[in-house]
């Protein structure tokens, strides 16, 4: 049965629109970075040129991302809600995650590989509300000790001690 | 019949090789059973562990390990109402009520002894089939290939997840992320921005990490405080005689529906256990008793899920073309070690096959102890804190993406694709498909340019093969189905209907 246009609700779905929008403007970016290509010799230029297959796959991408707004109507007719991942707001915690990540990775060259691990397995937990320290001080230095050697000594793989030299 | 005793003996005589495949299905099942965790997961974790491993014990852990995950998410379906992984929501409808009354050893029972069918039976298709499908494979040049890569890419529309549309755009990032590096046929750099590292591409690895590690953290950071209420199981008790005549024919019907699932490329496990489960509703003389506890609902999407991962096998090693997610990590690893999965890895080292299928039969006959023996205790890892598990999966993560080339710029890659992966799940965009897209983006280019060179850039001329032109109905097929088949079921329904009022 059609749906009426109470229960159909707004043409454009406004979260979505944003998400569009978004896709698009990247589209736009990286569409401008692929005629900044180097020039082909006039002896390959009979191949396809190497910004084709970035420049179709760019306009496929496009085309496809201007359904997203309208996506909700399918859904609805379905009897599927669109939202029903996202319908409560991103908590605080991932974003102080991530930006605690971010901020461990940039530390890397300074406090090098093995001492950056430590760092993770410490205050993550702390960051996430595990109190018990019988818990976290031996995670937090025996585990990433254990991962280190078995990488470092039996794997072979270089680790970067970072400018104070610390490393296996 | 040489190659089959080279392959197997490959596995089976040696000691070190069953050791590894053993503790990579204690991990599988172990990663299966929690929520949260993912095979795919843990076989992009465990990439950087096998990097100085011989290719054969490598890929037998990572199948290995496949086909333990798929199955380890059915224990904790049923003891706590939480599949351990996507493939096991199926096995929840009926597992956890049958548990809740008082039968967990039987449930886990059912489901085990279906997985460990299906699985079998799929791996004896496999076995057929890879070989099969490859010979025809041989015959295929450029433009069959080209038109083969676009079907695969169409196939993400109905993959599982809640949009086709956002999977496709999906694949078709991953397809550009696969133009990032040196233009093979004009030597131009694209989307390098100077960074002399991404001149050979994207690494696979750091990306794979990122995406299903890192953005899963970000996930579970906002479900800390989530807690499950476990059902205790004593003993874990294979079916009896009444309950494998009431579920026999579903786990045969499951069993050849997954594995043609899995050999369907891009579709999977998830897929295969939701229309296991369906169809085994569909044949049940007892459809009423769906969703109270009822056998054939355990029955039906394990057998499914897991003949889903032999079946995904074949288009993964006979093509090249990943058959679901999980195999799509497979094929990096296989890449990883110098090998060029597709008709020619079939046909120049059928050995390497038959290991793969002997790691993958081992695997199944070794979570079938596990299931029998080891349910209980594999259904306390929920135990383990989520503040220091998580941490864990972090420093694996930091050391998976560093470690390939040792080049801190994979760790950045590696964060970024974690936080991208965070808000494209949230809108509802896979991540499975953006790996296909990944993988097969520069089989589709290198084809097409292939094809072009030998057409003199005629692109019409393509469809002068029968095999593209069927290739090009079954991409348009799939790519409307998702949105025309609502439509004309419902004009099938109105026509019936009228029908019967006429």
């Amino acid at each position: 049965m059609p749906l009426t246009p109470q229960e159909r609700g707004p043409l454009l779905h406004t979260t979505d629109l944003v998400v569009a929008l978004i896709i698009l403007a990247i589209c736009v970016v990286l569409y401008y970075v692929t005629t900044t290509f180097e020039e082909v010799s006039n002896l390959l230029a009979q191949n396809i040129p190497p910004e084709f297959f970035p420049q179709l796959v760019l306009i496929i991408i496009a085309i496809l991302t201007l359904g997203v707004p309208f996506e909700h109507l399918l859904h609805k007719r379905r009897g599927d809600n669109i939202d029903s991942e996202r319908s409560d707001r991103i908590k605080r915690m991932p974003y102080v995650t991530a930006a605690l990540l971010i901020a461990l990775v940039l530390g890397i060259p300074y406090l090098g590989m093995l001492l950056s691990m430590i760092g993770v397995c410490a205050v993550l937990p702390l960051l996430w509300g595990e109190r018990r320290l019988k818990l976290i001080v031996p995670f937090a230095l025996l585990f990433p000790l254990a991962v280190a050697y078995l990488f470092n000594k039996v794997l072979l793989v270089f680790f970067e001690p970072g400018i104070l030299g610390i490393a296996l | 019949m040489e190659p089959v005793i080279e392959g197997l003996s490959l596995i089976l005589l040696d000691p070190f090789n069953i050791m590894l495949i053993f503790g990579s299905v204690l991990i599988g099942v172990m990663v299966g059973a929690l929520p949260g965790l993912s095979s795919p997961m843990a076989i992009a974790l465990l990439l950087p562990f096998t990097i100085t491993l011989e290719p054969v014990p490598a890929i037998a852990m990572m199948a290995a390990l496949y086909c333990a995950g798929t199955f380890g998410g059915s224990i904790t379906a049923i003891l706590i109402n939480a599949p351990g992984a996507p493939p096991a929501v199926a096995t929840a409808l009926d597992g956890y009520p049958m548990a809740k009354r008082g039968e967990a050893g039987r449930a886990l029972g059912i489901a085990t002894f279906s997985s460990v069918t299906g699985g079998v039976l799929s791996l004896i298709v496999f076995i057929v089939a890879a070989p099969a499908l490859a010979a025809v494979a041989l015959k295929f040049r450029p433009p069959e290939y080209f038109a083969l890569a676009v079907f695969a890419l169409s196939m993400l529309a109905s993959i599982s997840g809640k949009s086709s549309l956002r999977n496709l755009i999906s694949g078709a990032f991953g397809v550009l992320l696969g133009t990032v590096g040196i233009h093979l046929t004009t030597g131009v750099e694209r989307f390098t921005f100077g960074y002399p590292e991404l001149t050979e591409g994207i690494a696979f690895v750091p990306v794979l990490i990122g995406l299903f590690a890192i953005g899963e953290l970000l996930n579970q950071s906002q479900a800390l405080t989530a807690h499950y209420e476990r059902i205790r199981a004593h003993v874990t008790k294979l079916p009896d005689r009444n309950d494998l005549r009431l579920i026999w024919k579903t786990v045969l019907r499951s069993s050849g529906l997954g594995t043609f699932i899995g050999i369907l490329p891009a579709e999977g496990s998830t897929v295969a256990a939701i229309m296991g489960y369906n169809e085994a509703k569909r044949w049940s003389k007892n459809k009423a008793q769906f969703g109270t506890g009822c056998p054939e609902g355990i029955a039906g999407p394990e057998a499914a899920n897991n003949a889903a991962t032999g079946g995904a096998m074949v288009p993964t090693l006979a093509l090249g073309i990943p058959g679901s997610g999980s195999t799509a990590l497979i094929l990096v690893a296989l890449i990883m070690h110098g090998f060029r999965p597709g008709p020619y890895l079939v046909q120049q080292t059928p050995e390497f096959i038959y290991a793969i299928f002997g790691a993958m039969l081992i695997a199944n006959f070794m979570f079938l102890g596990i299931g029998l023996v080891g349910a209980k205790v594999f259904s306390q890892v929920t135990l383990i804190p989520r503040t220091i598990l998580w941490p864990a999966v972090v420093v694996f993560s930091m050391i998976g993406a560093y470690a390939s080339a040792s080049d801190l710029l994979d760790v950045w890659i590696m964060l970024i694709a974690g936080i991208a992966g965070f808000i494209m799940r949230r809108h509802g965009f896979g991540l499975a498909p953006l790996v296909m897209g990944l993988i097969l983006g520069s089989l589709v280019e290198e084809a097409f340019s292939q094809s072009m060179i030998m057409y003199d850039n005629r692109f019409l001329d393509l469809f002068e093969s029968p095999i593209v032109v069927g290739f090009f109905v079954l991409t348009f097929i799939s790519l409307f189905w998702p949105f025309a088949g609502p439509i004309v079921k419902r004009v099938v329904r109105r026509r019936g209907a009228g029908a019967e009022d006429s």
